[in-house]
């Protein structure tokens, strides 16, 4: 297997230790009150866990998704070299519209929702909740959006590199301890204060802020929605769970929808409930994102009338 | 090459290495000296007892629809049932947060008691059993409060 085909190194392996470092700083620094850290043991050992299962998770289905990549490249209309600045500039841009779009799929379709729900499962928003993560996001397809790059031409090497950089990023963000960057680099990039709104259950924040690195995506296709200094962040889902159990964070929500296509009374049914929006129901009895969010603005409007 | 042929060079080169185990060993490690940490650190949020005072933000962000009209507290302060029409609405802590569940009023009432606990059983994989502490001499279904002398 060449180099273009195999990364040679795995960015995300190689900055577990500073994850561990940071976290460990979070807590001491929380601790000695010098930065805002909320931790409570059995969610942050739910969170680290849950990192844990995705590591081995990811390991069965790794060579699957780099098999695939490495075949759809050798199938490539262009040849980009590895050894370009300008390739690595566009993968840059690229990949990270790839992302915003994976993310914004996994929020907004229940069949992806199921897989990428337990990253938001916690009520709390530290360093520990960015190693909350999937362990079923391999075998649910997401990772075919990426292949058009390979497609293209990026050799696979490239795109298995610029995804761990943006993954690397995307953990010091979340975060309670920074509360705004300098306003040229929160109009650009995806900060803690932007990624709290994402995290967030509030109605106004509700499927909002999608960003990997830059936040321009969610300026340039309407999802983008600034933290407000008088409405602080609730974390967690919109029905938070009952329990800390893992078996319950990773697969609730695929257990839910295996009990509502149990009822579903014909096929059309049967595909909202696994491709609709996360809280769909053929009787509207359950609210999506989008009904929250138009019942917490009639309500709003309806208090600003009363006050005129 | 054809697709499986490259899939079988994939998996012959990315093969579950000894460095791969050793990875999982330190991660594991690293997991219990952090959460020994955090409990250590003892900086989960504060989560006072729920009263009147306490409940009424939860309910107003939680079922801002509902018009509890009455209310019952655990005695451990631990969780909250209020009752809005034929709707019990659930409130209980878990960790440092609370959770809530709305559930029909009348199977809030058959929910199995067991000494000072009770059981609810809800259809929700999310949330399948709820477990609330009463006082040994507690009524169940609970005895309400109206929610303006609470």
């Amino acid at each position: 297997m060449g180099s273009m085909e195999k990364p040679p190194f795995d960015v995300v392996t190689l900055a577990v230790p500073a994850f561990v470092l940071l976290v460990v700083l979070e807590i001491v620094l929380g601790r000695l009150k010098l930065i805002r850290a909320q931790y409570e043991p059995r969610d942050t050992a739910a969170s680290l866990a849950m990192g844990l299962g995705s590591s081995i998770a990811g390991a069965f289905t790794a060579a699957l998704v780099a098999a695939a990549t490495i075949w759809v490249w050798r199938h490539r209309v262009f040849d980009i070299p590895m050894t370009a600045w300008w390739a690595w500039v566009a993968i840059f841009f690229l990949e990270d519209l790839t992302y915003y779009w994976f993310h914004r799929l996994s929020h907004e379709r229940r069949f992806w929702w199921a897989a990428h729900v337990n990253h938001h499962s916690s009520q709390h928003y530290n360093l520990s909740t960015a190693l909350r993560q999937t362990w079923t996001g391999g075998v649910n397809g997401s990772w075919l959006l990426w292949l058009p790059l390979a497609l293209v031409g990026f050799p696979p090497a490239m795109i298995f590199i610029q995804k761990g950089v943006s993954l690397v990023y995307q953990f010091w963000i979340h975060t309670e301890a920074v509360r705004r960057l300098p306003a040229p680099l929160e109009y650009v990039l995806n900060t803690p204060s932007h990624h709290r709104v994402h995290h967030a259950r509030n109605p106004r924040y509700l499927d909002r802020n999608y960003a990997g690195i830059l936040i321009i995506w969610d300026r340039l296709f309407g999802t983008f929605e600034p933290e407000r200094d008088d409405e602080p962040c609730r974390y967690g889902v919109v029905k938070n769970l009952g329990d800390f159990n893992l078996v319950r964070v990773a697969f609730h929500e695929w257990m839910a929808m295996a009990a509502d296509l149990g009822t579903a009374r014909n096929p059309k049914e049967a595909l909202l409930y696994i491709f609709g929006p996360p809280g769909w129901s053929p009787d509207g009895s359950r609210d999506t994102a989008d009904v929250l969010r138009a019942r917490w603005q009639a309500r709003v409007s309806s208090r600003a009338t009363s006050a005129e | 090459m054809h697709l499986l042929d490259v899939a079988v060079s994939t998996v012959k080169s990315d093969r579950m290495s000894i460095g791969f185990l050793v990875q999982l060993g330190g991660s594991a490690v690293s997991i219990l000296v952090l959460v020994l940490l955090s409990a250590w650190a003892r900086i989960a949020r504060p989560t006072p007892a729920l009263d009147g005072t306490t409940v009424r933000p939860l309910i107003l962000d939680e079922f801002p629809q509902a018009e509890p009209d009455s209310i019952w507290f655990a005695a451990d302060g631990a969780s909250a049932v209020a009752k809005a029409g034929e709707e019990a609405l659930i409130i209980f802590r878990l960790g440092d947060g609370f959770v809530t569940r709305a559930t029909p009023w009348a199977q809030l009432a058959k929910a199995r008691r067991t000494g000072d606990q009770v059981d609810i059983r809800l259809n929700d994989p999310a949330a399948p059993r709820i477990r609330l502490r009463l006082d040994a001499d507690a009524a169940w279904p609970p005895m309400l409060n109206p929610m303006d002398e609470r």
